[in-house]
């Protein structure tokens, strides 16, 4: 038995000790990576607060694991999180209203939901002017089979008032100083749709820390942001949630403006569904292929619309071929596509993918600028040296 | 005892190295200047130096950005305002290479 006094002693003693050695448990001599059990090969953006993201290479399953799937935090990750004592409140404009544990929603008919989610700031690094903000390049974004029960049975059972017009989540992150916390809204519509969840699981085991364990949110086909992590707060309001993570924040032009100019936020509107987009996930740009057979791998998504082709230009944007799609597919998932091409001869090549969707969007040339750079969807590329 | 005590603190060692290296992972950190001690009491009391050194802004961007941090909380003198606006515009300007993002878990380069 350590007495309180031995304990503070030894972790003292503990803390000089762990202070004292080099860090090979943390950093490489290289700065090239951090010790981070569990999360091997991912890019860390940030390690306080925890943002990581998917390297290209990795984006070419359909399911990406957990393991692999970005993460994208704004605050501290919940110091505690207990299931037993973890509740859900739902309140605001409602007729009745509820605290549940776990087991209550575990009790609740269970949906599944593959979903692409992609954080909005995907691709911010490509934005001339840059602009603040972690800097994501294209793996802010990944494809997770999320499951629970559906947000229309809670606020079914809730009974959302007529007065009720958006739907406010809550999360237990620890906020630092007196940065706002992270609250945001989603139109009642998009709420009771049924394939919005409070998802309690990703890829069929329970979330994980990093992605929102007990309980969050599951917007589909809609930017990352909206599907609130460690959830622990629904509020029906009567009106869109006022909130820095509102507005300013996760705000597009309505109108193109001049890159690097400005926006008034008055003149802009909230971010919801993703864009259209897709990215070439191998071979990686700059690297050197040995053999003139050129195969490319890649994904493509669409928020809530269905990506309806994807091309491939071997010529920098002169000349485009369809590539394969994936068989695999589901509502607001990816779709995984390839791409078979003989270089005539050695040499440099710069390969483009763009997708068009259902809706007739194909991706632009160049993104639409904006102050926090969202919704980065320009054309792929990537140059390739074919050597043999 | 002394062994059982040796023990303890040792587990507790490796607890705490097992346990914290995100607190650890201190990320590349940031480069000389008059302002370098000052800038990483302020703004590394909440998050790491990596979200500041993979940024690339010019003087207007990087003012709107430590006067955001002063309001969400960080404390800096205002007469150091100035000399923290100087000092990440002139690290981390707009046509500066960035530099690489480590990877997480293994000392292998990518």
């Amino acid at each position: 038995m350590i007495s309180r006094r031995d304990f503070l002693r030894q972790a003292s003693i503990a803390i000089a000790a762990a202070r004292a050695l080099p860090p090979l448990l943390t950093w490489a001599a290289d700065n090239s990576s951090v010790q981070m059990p569990g999360e091997e090969g991912m890019i860390v953006r940030s390690a306080r607060f925890f943002d990581l993201e998917t390297p290209s290479e990795f984006l070419t399953s359909w399911i990406t694991s957990v393991p692999h799937f970005f993460v994208r935090n704004h605050m501290h990750e919940p110091s505690t999180l207990d299931a037993d004592t973890w509740r859900l409140t739902i309140s605001g404009e409602v007729e009745k209203p509820l605290t549940l544990t776990l087991a209550d929603l575990a009790r609740l008919e269970k949906h599944a939901v593959t979903n692409t989610l992609e954080c909005a700031g995907n691709g911010r690094a490509f934005q001339q002017p840059h602009v603040p903000g972690v800097q994501w390049q294209k793996g802010a974004v990944g494809n997770a089979r999320f499951s629970g029960p559906r947000l229309r049975d809670l606020l079914q059972r809730a009974g959302v008032k007529p007065t009720g017009k958006q739907v406010m989540f809550h999360g237990l992150d620890e906020v630092p100083g007196k940065v706002p916390p992270f609250i945001r809204s989603i139109p009642v519509e998009k709420a009771i749709d049924g394939d919005t969840l409070i998802a309690t699981h990703m890829n069929d085991a329970p979330l994980s820390k990093h992605h929102g364990f007990p309980a969050r949110s599951l917007v589909p086909g809609w930017v990352g942001a909206a599907s609130c992590k460690w959830l622990s707060e629904i509020k029906v309001l009567d009106k869109e949630f006022d909130g820095n993570f509102m507005k300013p924040g996760y705000r597009f032009p309505n109108q193109p403006g001049k890159p690097g100019e400005p926006v008034n936020p008055d003149d802009m509107h909230v971010i919801t569904a993703l864009n259209v987009k897709s990215v070439i996930a191998t071979p990686a740009d700059g690297s050197t292929v040995k053999s003139r057979s050129i195969h490319l791998q890649g994904v493509a998504w669409a928020g809530e619309a269905d990506i309806a082709r994807v091309e491939v230009s071997a010529d920098a944007g002169a000349t485009w071929k369809p590539a394969q799609l994936g068989r695999e597919q589901s509502r607001y998932a990816w779709r995984l596509w390839t791409y078979a091409w003989k270089a005539p001869k050695a040499g440099d090549y710069t390969f483009m993918a763009r997708a068009t969707d259902n809706q007739g969007r194909t991706q632009p040339e160049t993104a639409v600028w904006n102050p926090s750079g969202y919704l980065y969807n320009a054309i792929d590329q990537v140059k390739l040296h074919v050597q043999a | 005892m002394f062994k059982r005590k040796a023990f303890n603190t040792t587990r507790l060692a490796l607890t705490l190295l097992c346990s914290a290296p995100l607190l650890w992972a201190q990320s590349p950190d940031l480069p000389p200047g008059p302002a370098q001690a000052k800038v990483r009491t302020a703004c590394l009391e909440c998050h790491d130096a990596s979200i500041i050194v993979q940024q690339r802004l010019g003087k207007p961007a990087w003012t709107k950005e430590v006067d955001k941090m002063i309001k969400w909380g960080a404390l800096v003198d205002a007469a150091d305002r100035d000399s923290f606006i100087d000092y990440l515009s002139a690290n981390f300007p707009p046509d500066k290479t960035p530099a690489a993002m480590p990877r997480a878990g293994s000392a292998k380069k990518h």
